[in-house]
């Protein structure tokens, strides 16, 4: 069966936000991430930004560079993270089969609802309702799978609806350059070049044996999409597969205080939120940025699951250690992930241990931060960065608010 | 040295004192095994410092010497070689062996530098039957915590009271005892705690023994030997307290279900399949019968946004309906060394232990501690 699959993209969105509150912001070049003598990265860019070469993922003394005039916000997260439950709830009343990616995207698959008018119709609806209750622009990309509703609305920005009609993928992507196939990275389009491979149409028609040969499974997956062939259903979240926490820190450093106290720090803020949800890790990643960008990730696993603050911490504190004797270099970010998650059914005690003692302080802990604020009891380790980072309300602010949840 | 022997009985005899040799150690000579003639036979030995085995083979001596080589050499290259007689002949520190048409030398280190084997003969001495000794290491020693977190844990507690021998272990989530006895009373009540580990590679020596076993133990209760026909097993003993276990068996329950082991087995089994994703989680519900219809357990488990599974099977239940969950691997691991064909599961609450006690005996009580569900 054809489907009819949408791609909603909200444009420039932690930005437009921001100008959404303050009028006074539209049509300049706007940027949230953080202060440009602070260290961090661009997190959203203003069209009007964009046009001096700012984007995402930038560096924000960078973006400083490009364009000194623009406007830059700290953000809040808390702010994007009810616009976008706002913007989603919008959707879910199009279609039931609805799937989130991130804050700011979502796929959408209304076939089936053409009762209500047409394809086109619909999406002009959305983009109206998402003006009138919002004050937000959306790009809508239409299309019979999920590869290509994504490059149509990527195409159409900002504003844009981008249709393509059942028939016609091939045709629409065969001119547009590799790099925005989702898959291909910067990696992959340079070795495509190297093959005399820029445009997708000449990867849809390279033969299959050869993509795979190349590129591996990987290759097959991106060969398909290059041909407009992508099964992917749209699926409504599951539960989280995963919680992680990171941080950049202002300097880059070495002073293993300073390390362990934000580590920790990290590691309180994912084990909390572990407990809320009644959720357990079977392994624990620590995620390591050295000045110089290179990036590692170490993880352990295990049989016994847990959500105990102590032991989260004391799994990456040694992986921490252990990278550093591997590799001595000044950290620009340290990351807590906690994946391989399992659901409630906790294993009762018999004898009274460390464990259960642990889980105990924890829960207590929780109980008074939820009242009283993070600041309100801490651990040793964390406390040291009280002379380091600014609190609000009871709780530390990071390197990027506007991504500190 | 001079001898012959065979190459049957030389290859099991190291396999038997292999299970001692050090692996990472910071003692080199511990990866070697101790060759030495003893009046008309062969002795091997070896010894990681917390447990020694030694084990003898009948051997031809011309000349008596001894010597220590590489184990893990000396039981390859041994295994390999075809069944026939091995003539040894060591001259200096090089272990010359010949079998059929093969040949090799090995070079050893003095057999002087070998760490002694302790002697274990001045404390109390117990002698028990094989086949007690086998099923109480079976049904306890695989509780014994691995984690070094509680030392006192990962061992089991071995309890010399008049004639009663009683085993326990635990592992903060479960406890076994099990109590059997001895061949004669012994004069001094004793406890003491000896590694699992050195008790499971006991009961595999025993699988072929036939004769009563002799425990002694030091004055000091720091050691504990173990006799058997042609081997000598000498361990280390964990100091501590362990924790007194006898508080921690419910002494009556709300409702008891007696069912069949090899079903029960069977279900749990199953259900761990299902149960893997989660945390091992399986379900039991049991339901007591009406006048005319029996008594039954569901055993269920689900894996989330995967599938789930249930199994039924008959149970003689006294007392209420009961809901209770535990990990499948505690469940599985303990229903499968019960001799008997069928076993009572006791429990109180949802968050109480549960009792587990092989029906037509009254030697060994297992105990689980439940796993939190919302249901």
């Amino acid at each position: 069966m054809t489907r009819c699959i949408f791609h909603i993209d909200l444009d420039a969105f932690f930005v437009s936000v921001e100008q959404a509150l303050v009028p006074e912001l539209l049509s300049k070049p706007v940027i949230v991430g953080g202060r440009p003598d602070r260290r961090g990265v661009v997190a959203s860019a203003s069209y009007e930004a964009r046009a001096f070469g700012v984007r995402a993922g930038m560096p924000l003394a960078k973006a400083y560079r490009l364009c000194p005039r623009a406007i830059f916000l700290q953000g809040s997260f808390p702010r994007y993270r009810n616009a976008s439950a706002r913007f989603m709830r919008i959707l879910a009343d199009f279609s039931p089969c609805l799937e989130p990616m991130g804050l700011d995207e979502a796929y959408l698959d209304v076939t089936g609802c053409e009762l209500y008018g047409s394809a086109r119709q619909l999406a002009l609806n959305i983009k109206e309702r998402v003006k009138r209750e919002l004050n937000l622009v959306v790009s809508v990309g239409i299309a019979g799978c999920k590869v290509v509703a994504k490059i149509a609305s990527d195409s159409g920005k900002p504003g844009g609806l981008v249709e393509v009609a059942p028939g016609q993928e091939k045709g629409f992507l065969a001119p547009l350059p590799v790099a925005r196939l989702p898959g291909v990275g910067r990696k992959t389009e340079q070795a495509l070049r190297v093959m005399g491979i820029t445009g997708i149409g000449q990867l849809a028609a390279l033969p299959p044996g050869l993509v795979k040969s190349r590129f591996g499974a990987a290759g097959m997956m991106i060969h398909h999409y290059a041909n407009g062939v992508d099964n992917r259903r749209v699926e409504p979240p599951g539960e989280a597969k995963s919680i992680s926490r990171e941080t950049t820190f202002a300097q880059d450093t070495l002073d293993r205080r300073l390390l362990q106290a934000t580590l920790r720090y990290l590691c309180e803020r994912v084990g909390a939120e572990l407990r809320q949800h009644s959720k357990q890790a079977r392994s624990i990643t620590l995620k390591l940025r050295y000045a110089d960008f290179e990036t590692i990730t170490r993880r352990l696993s295990s049989k016994e699951a847990t959500n105990a603050d102590e032991v989260i911490f004391a799994i990456v504190a040694r992986l921490l250690d252990q990278a550093l004797a591997r590799k001595q270099k000044l950290v620009r970010l340290l990351g807590v992930e906690a994946l391989n998650l399992v659901g409630d059914g906790k294993q009762l005690y018999l004898l009274d241990s460390m464990s259960q003692r642990m889980e105990h302080l924890d829960k207590a802990v929780d109980r008074i931060r939820k009242k009283y604020g993070f600041t309100s009891i801490q651990t040793g380790r964390t406390l040291a960065l009280k002379d380091i980072f600014a609190s609000d309300k009871g709780d530390y602010m990071l390197e990027t608010p506007s991504l500190s949840r | 040295m001079k001898l012959s022997c065979l190459q049957e009985n030389l290859s099991k005899g190291l396999s038997i004192v292999g299970r001692a040799v050090a692996t990472r150690t910071t003692l080199p000579i511990t990866q070697n095994v101790l060759i030495a003639t003893d009046q008309s036979r062969l002795k091997l030995s070896a010894t990681n410092l917390e447990l020694a085995i030694s084990c003898w083979i009948g051997a031809r001596v011309e000349e008596e010497g001894a010597i220590t080589i590489p184990a893990r050499l000396l039981t390859e290259f041994i295994s390999s070689l075809p069944n026939d007689h091995i003539d040894m002949a060591l001259t200096q520190h090089i272990l010359q062996l010949k079998c059929a048409r093969f040949e090799a030398r090995i070079n050893g280190l003095d057999a002087e530098d070998f760490p002694p084997i302790p002697q274990v003969g001045d404390g109390i001495a117990a002698k028990i039957e094989v086949e007690a000794l086998r099923q109480g290491i079976s049904q306890v020693t695989f509780v014994a915590a691995t984690e070094e977190s509680r030392p006192v844990l990962t061992g089991v507690q071995v309890e010399f009271d008049g004639d009663k021998l009683t085993l326990a272990a635990a592992d903060g989530f479960r406890l076994a005892v099990h109590s059997t006895a001895l061949l004669s009373p012994v004069n001094e009540k004793s406890a003491i705690i000896i590694p699992a580990r050195a008790l499971n590679e006991l009961n595999r020596f025993l699988t072929d023994q036939e004769e009563p076993v002799e425990i002694t133990l030091n004055e000091q209760k720091s050691q504990v030997l173990f006799r058997l026909k042609n081997i000598e097993m000498v361990s280390q003993l964990i100091q501590g307290a362990f924790p007194s276990y006898s508080q921690l068996i419910p002494q009556s329950y709300v409702t008891r279900a007696v069912v069949d082991v090899a079903e029960f087995l069977r279900a749990t089994r199953m259900a761990s399949i299902f149960a893997r994703d989660g945390s091992g989680i399986v379900r039991l519900a049991i339901t007591p019968g009406a006048e005319l219809t029996p008594g039954k357990m569901n055993i269920s488990a689900r894996a989330e946004e995967i599938g789930d599974n249930v199994g039924e099977i008959d149970a003689l239940i006294d007392g209420e309906p009961a809901k209770i969950a535990f990990n499948a691997k505690y469940l599985s691991d303990v229903l499968a060394v019960l001799r008997q064909t069928q076993v009572a599961l006791e429990t109180t609450t949802p968050s109480s232990p549960g009792v587990i006690r092989p029906v037509g005996v009254d030697n060994y009580v297992h105990v689980i501690m439940p796993m939190f569900v919302q249901w």
